[in-house]
Formats: C-alpha cells, structure tokens, sequence
C-alpha cells in the first residue's frame, strides 16, 4: 500500500508545485499578501508530499519489498540496514527522486526563515526553486521513456524472491556519504541562483539578493569540498589504484561548480565593498547553477565515455533542455533590466585589491572552461575532423598547474593588497617578508632536490668546480623540479603573509582590550568571522596544495608477484609475505594475504591487503580490491592485490601492488582546514542593513 | 580614464591569449584518437606506433592471465557484432594489477600504443565499466521485462 501512496504523492506535488508557481506570481504582481501566502503554503505541500513518497521508498527498502521493481534492483535481504537506506541513492531513479526530495527542502527551509518577513525577494526565489522541482517531479513521474519511478511494482502483482544487491563497491561507509554529500552541496546552490533570479525579476538588484543568498552559497560550497573530497578518499580507499583524482568526466562535473562557487563567493565581496560586477555576479551564479545540471547531463547522455559508464538514457536530452531553457530566461530578464545592472565604480588599477579579484575570477572561470573544454573533447573533436580523440589524465594535470600556482599566488596576495591602488608602503609592509621567507624556502627545496638528485646520480666526472655546482643545480640530466619549487615558494609566501595578518590583528585587538595576545586572537576572529574564516580557508589551500604536489608528483609504485615468504621493496619499505587468511563476513567473504612491514629495517607491524568476495552482487559473483593503507605520519605505504582465487592457500601466486605515497595524509589535513574555515565564516550573521553603496 | 582602460583590456587579452595558447598546445601534445577495433584496423597503416584508445568490449574466451608473469593478454571486439564483422584487436598490458571487473564480454577501454604489424596494441592503461552506483543501464530492462522473477 505505502508505494501506491508515494506514487499518490508523487503525481499530486505536481498540482502543489503548480499552485506555488501560480499563486505566487498573481500574489506577488498584484500585491496579494494572502496568494503569496498560499503560495507559501503550497511549497510546504510539496515538501510534505515529496517526503512521503521518498518515505514509502524508504520502506520498502527496510521490509525486504520485493515487488517493487526499484527494490529488486538496490537492495537485498542480507544488505545491512545503513546500505538498504542509501540504495536509496543507488540508481538513477531513486537518486532523482531523492535529488527532487533535497530540492523541495531546500524550497521549506527558505519559506521558514522569512516566514515572518514580508521580504518580496524571498517570495520571488520561491518560484524559480519550484519550477526547478517541478521538472524534477516530472522525471520521477516515469511518464518520461528511460526512467522509471521509482515506487513503481512489477506489473501483474509479481514479486521478485529476493533482489540483486547493491554494488558491493558502494556499499562502504564514503560511498554512504558522498553521493548524498554532492548532492546537497549541488542543491543548495539553486537557492542562491533563484535569489538572482527574483532579484531580476523584481527589480532590486542591489546588495540584497547577495545579503539573503551569500550564506546559502557557503553552506553549498562546505559541503561540495566535503562531498568532492569523500569522492576522492572513497577511491584512494576502495579502487586499488592508488590516487584519488583522475579527471574523470564526473570528477570534473563535480569540480566546475566548485571552482565556479569559489569564484562567486569572491566576487560578491567587490559588489558588496565597490558597488561592482552586478552583472557578473548573476551570470556567475547562473552558470554554476547550470553546471550542475550539465554534469548530470554530461554523465547521464552518454556522449561521454566515462569509466563511471552511466546508464545512457533519454534523461541527458531533458536536461539539456532544461538548461537551454532557464538560461534562455535568465538572458532575458538580464535584457529587461539592463541599465540597473551597470556598476557605480571601475577598476582604477590593474594592482589592486579590486584587480586581485578580478584575476582571481578570471583564473576560476578559465579553469572551469579548460576543465570543460578537455571533459568535452571527444565531443568537440569529432565535430572538428571527424575523428574521435580525448585528451588523459596528464592534460588536466599539465594545464591546470600554472593558473593553479597563479590562484595559490592570489591567496596570499589578496588578502594583503590595498584596495584601489597599491602604494609602495603597502608593499614594504605587507609583501617584503612573506616574499623573502617564501624565496628562501624556495631555495631551500631546490637544494634539498639537487642534494637528492646528486646522490643517485651515477656519474660524478666533473671538469671544474664551477660545472660542479652548474650541474649539481640543474641536476644534471635529470628533469627538474620547477613546479615543486615554485609551489613551496608561493605556498610559504601564503602561510607568512596569512599568519602575518592574523598576528597583527591579535596583537593590535590585545592592546586595544588590554588583554594577551590569544584572546586577542579570539576575539579578532570573533568580531569579523567571515573574513577570519576566509584566510584560515586559504590557509587550507595551501597545505592541500603542499600533498598534492608530494602525493602526485613523487610516489613511487612497484608490482610484484610473490609467493609465502617472498619479499618485496618499495622505497624504503621492506614487505614480506607472511600468511595468508580467510573470513566470512555478514555478506561476503574476505580473503587476503598479510605482509611484515620493515621500515629500513626496522619492523612496523603488519599490513592485511584483501579482496572481498560478494554473494550477492548484480550478475553473480563479484570481488572487490580492499587495498591495506598504513601511514607513516602524513606518508602513506598502500598495498593492493591483483586477482586471486578465494580459496587462497600457500602456494598461490598472489599479484601485489605496491605505492608509497609522501604528503597525502596532509590533503586530508587540508580539506579539514578548509572546512573549519568555512563553518567559522558562516557563522556570522548577515544583516541587510541600508548602506549608501546600494545601487539598484 | 582611456589608458587605464586599454591597460586593462590589454591584460585581459594577454590571459586570454595565454590560457588559449595553454589548452591548444595542451591537446595538441596529449590528446589520443578513440577507435573501435574496426577502425583501428581498417586505417592501421596510418596509426602504426601511435597512441591510441579502443573502446569495445573483451572478446569471449580470448582473455588470459599470466599471475607468474603480471601479464594480462586479450582481444577487443566491437560491442557491436552485427555491424563491424569479427575484427578485433589485440592487447597486452603488463606489469599491473588485472583491472576490477574485468571479464570476458565485458565493456573495456584500453589506452596505449599500437603495433600494426601484430595488430597489438601495447596498453598503459585498462579500464573496466568502473563500478559506479549507476552501472547497468535503468533502461535496459523495459517495463515488461521479468527476468528478475525466477
């Protein structure tokens, strides 16, 4: 009974997603306050509805519902309770509908903090988020050829005796998390994008919109750097392949809205400060808006051979659709209101504060561009010459590295330069040391790698000292570590004009309140949380910047076959294969090998790299990497097998993978710095207060 | 007012122009041609030792794993039998870990370099349908497919 009651709700969310969008235009041109309360009223109906219908989903799930064809296909009886819950999110149905339930939060969340206010611009931004859902209620409807809804039974009263089971991959904890994580950070982006949207349409496209939406925008980018980075952490973890990040096409869908709410989050600030960039400002949160529905179109058409291989349907089509479409009516109201939109200052020097902003702009914008650009590429290629290619991994990780230590560069230099113009006091006080400090620890790696790459040189026949130390610092033959340098470089450059700024602002609060020095720091941080949180923000940039350049650029892999007693090298790590093993578990059964782990010698322990064999997993038989990771401080030595029988015994010959991965712990450590920024920023409370720099 | 103007359009296009100039060069030197083996072989001549990608799907029964060695031999076909005949192509990839979710018949996507005279290409890369919460198609099986009800 309870999947015929979703359904019930399912088709009627479409009339109370009508009434919303209905109510609330005639409420809000004629000045109704009663139809936009209906209105009001109608987006906590949908709400309602839609929650219902992802709550009969849900039990279906927990009471082993058979008959339910969504069912069959995620869940099965032995799954534990947690992965029955996230088969939610399992398939393209179910993840719709649960992306349709987030939405119409989303929709309540914004009717209940303005419920008292009488604040037109709210009202507006509700009718763009329903329209957003109501095309997403459409999808689940199943009136759409390749997607199904997801309450739906087999038809003639049929009842599956059990159901397939959920990828045995997904059914870890990250991958409990992660869809869901993306999924709120994408969705939360509408509010904002529909706060531009009813700033347009109603005319007041002063501060206001970005006072109301800012908030959201950071709520959505927290969870979008904790989503992507659950992402690459499940894959580090679970994929066997030692990394994390392989622009892949849905990496990329993930990352662009990202950099372009980066990019957003930044450019407000000059609207906010300069009067500026209101234009901008709206095309900027249309576009990554939008980009999060292209990713969905991206994965989902098919155009894109992707190693997620994403069921191919019809679905891309409508989203295309649905983009065309609502960036077509952002274009036109942008036309409607023209003249309001023009700035009230301009750029007055190219070294700026402003300037800084601008480039940092540019850089997010164009990297999300060249992400798109090489995502799509199979695509352009063959309208270009007919012929299909695609640009690998190495692309992305060679294109972005420049704009990537320009954007480092602009961590620290914002913060620090004046506005309007730079003088040259501003640069003696604020740039001279972080600079200097920054040009010796670049120094310091360029030798620290010239000692290194000297060591292992085999050839020392050297004519002079002179061409001695010219090798020695060119390193010979060798490549040189130029980006590495210029990372540690920029990156020291960050952490001191950063920590500078927080040491005399403590130290200027201290004296100011006749206090120490930390609790001048507290209550520095306390009183302007935003900006605060911003620079610890960056503060996190940089150490992930550090562990990517470590963990990309100078791991070491090697692959053995061994057999029990054999032993293996991976840099300075010693591992012996000492016993074999094997378990049953609740459903699956695990198999694997453990090593003794030496350490130049010295013993560490033992490492147990496994596979797991799932019952239950789609078409058969399916096993899985459970690679064994252990860190040496913020160094990670990781083992994966290959291949083996599950009755693994003595003499097999078992497949070993072996990485030693330097300063990857120190990415995680960074993530986390980052988002400590961001929940420090958020907790302050805007208040739209009347300034005379409000325009429009 | 005017030169500040033009200075700052000037910068504009310099990063413009850099950012072009980086991606172009960037495909230029990295990008691969995408085949299926059909059209691998039928232009080998003209992709002989050159970088390529093949998409299509492990030919029943051609797969073999060489544990001892870390050796995995296999021929691709076209997913589709109908249209591209019996070519197919073959691949070795050594000295990694037999990809996840590799099985005969199943989809496949090698990267590497191409070796016309052994109709061989030598892989850097394998990758199986990754094992993605989306994997198999909502839409293969239509409404009025039942196969699930043994």
């Amino acid at each position: 009974m309870t999947a015929e009651l979703g359904q019930a709700a399912i088709w009627l969310s479409i009339l109370s997603a009508l009434w919303a969008i209905v109510f609330l235009c005639i409420g809000l041109r004629q000045r109704n306050r009663n139809a936009v309360q209906s209105g009001r009223n109608a987006v906590i109906a949908t709400f309602v509805l839609i929650s219902i219908a992802t709550g009969a989903l849900i039990f279906g799930f927990v009471t082993d519902d058979f008959s339910m064809r969504y069912v069959v296909e995620v869940s099965s009886e032995a799954q534990p309770l947690l992965y029955k819950i996230t088969a939610l999110w399992g398939r393209m149905s179910g993840s719709l509908l649960f992306w349709l339930w987030l939405l119409t939060v989303a929709g309540a969340v914004v009717v209940l903090q303005n419920r008292r206010a009488s604040d037109t611009l709210s009202d507006y931004a509700l009718i763009p988020i329903t329209v957003v859902q109501l095309f997403f209620i459409v999808l689940v409807t199943g009136l759409i050829e390749g997607v199904y809804n997801p309450l739906a039974r087999f038809p003639g009263g049929q009842a599956a005796p059990d159901g397939s089971g959920m990828n045995p991959l997904l059914q870890t904890p990250s991958m409990a998390f992660h869809p869901p994580t993306l999924y709120i950070g994408w969705i939360s982006l509408t509010v904002p994008f529909a706060y531009a949207v009813g700033a347009l349409a109603s005319g007041r496209i002063g501060t206001d919109w970005i006072y109301r939406s800012r908030r959201w925008m950071l709520f959505s980018w927290i969870v979008l750097t904790i989503g992507i980075t659950l992402g690459g952490n499940w894959a580090y973890r679970e994929l066997g392949w030692g990394g994390y990040w392989a622009w892949d096409p849905v990496e990329n869908a993930s990352f662009m809205p990202w950099l372009l709410g980066t990019a957003y989050l930044h450019s407000v600030m000059i609207q906010e400060k300069r009067s500026m960039f209101k234009l901008w400002n709206i095309l900027l949160i249309t576009l990554a808006f939008q980009f999060t529905l292209l990713g969905t179109f991206i994965t989902r058409s098919g155009i894109i051979t992707s190693v997620h291989a994403f069921a191919q349907s019809d679905i891309g089509g409508y989203f295309l659709s649905f983009i065309l479409a609502s960036t077509g009516g952002v274009i036109v109201l942008i036309v409607y209101r023209w003249k309001r939109l023009k700035s009230a200052n301009r750029l007055e020097s190219l070294l700026s504060r402003e300037s800084a902003f601008v480039l940092n702009n540019w850089l997010l914008v164009g990297l999300t561009l060249i992400i798109l650009w090489g995502t799509l590429w199979p695509i352009v290629s063959e309208a270009i010459n007919g012929q299909k290619s695609s640009v690998p991994e190495t692309f992305f990780n060679k294109v972005v590295i420049i704009p990537g230590l320009l954007l480092l560069f602009l961590t620290g230099a914002g913060p620090i330069i004046s506005w309007k113009k730079i003088t040259p006091n501003n640069f003696r006080r604020m740039f001279l040391w972080p600079l200097l400090v920054g040009l010796i620890a670049g120094a310091a790696t360029w030798l620290f790698f010239a000692v290194r790459a000297h060591s292992t040189a085999t050839e020392a026949a050297a004519v002079n000292l002179f061409t001695q130390v010219w090798k020695f610092l060119t390193f010979s033959a060798q490549p040189m570590p130029i980006y590495s340098v210029l990372c540690v470089l920029v990156g020291v450059f960050v952490f001191v004009a950063i920590f500078s700024e927080f040491y005399r602002g403590a130290k200027l609060r201290a004296k100011r309140q006749e206090t120490n020095f930390f609790e001048g720091l507290g209550l520095l941080i306390q009183r302007n949380k935003r900006r605060y949180g911003g620079y610890i923000i960056h503060l996190g940039i940089v150490i992930v910047y550090l562990g990517i350049m470590g963990s990309k650029g100078y791991f070491l892999l090697e692959s053995e076959s061994l057999k029990l007693g054999e032993s293996m090298q991976v840099g300075d790590y010693q591992l012996t294969m000492k016993d074999t093993f094997q378990e049953e578990r609740e459903n699956y059964l695990r198999a694997g090998v453990v090593f003794d782990v030496h350490k130049d010698g010295e013993p560490h322990g033992t490492m147990e790299p496994a596979r797991h064999f799932y019952y239950k997993a789609g078409q058969g038989e399916q096993d899985t990497i459970e690679s064994a990771i252990r860190h040496f401080g913020v160094n990670d030595l990781y083992i994966a097998l290959g291949p083996l029988p599950s009755n693994i015994g003595a003499d097999t010959n078992v497949n070993v993978q072996a990485y030693h991965n330097p300063l990857i712990g120190i990415v995680w450590i960074g993530v986390a710095v980052m988002v400590i920024g961001g929940i420090v920023a958020i907790a302050e409370k805007y208040e739209p207060k009347p300034r005379s720099q409000i325009g429009g | 007012m005017k030169q500040r103007r033009l200075k700052i359009i000037a910068a504009s296009a310099i990063l413009l122009t850099a950012m072009v100039v980086l991606v172009v060069a960037g495909i230029k030197k990295t990008s691969v041609q995408y085949f299926t083996p059909a059209d691998l072989v039928a232009n080998a001549d003209t992709i002989h030792r050159k970088k390529v990608q093949v998409d299509g799907v492990v030919l029943e029964g051609s797969s073999h794993w060489d544990a001892a060695n870390f050796k995995l031999t296999f021929a691709v076909r076209n997913r589709d039998i109908e249209e591209a005949g019996k070519t197919t192509v073959n691949v070795i990839f050594a000295d990694r870990l037999k990809p996840d979710n590799f099985m005969d018949g199943g989809s496949v996507f090698v990267e590497g370099r191409y070796d016309a005279d052994r109709n061989l290409v030598i892989a850097t890369k394998v990758m199986t349908k990754c094992a993605s919460k989306y994997e198999g198609a909502d839409n293969t099986v239509t409404e009025s497919d039942t196969s699930y009800l043994k």
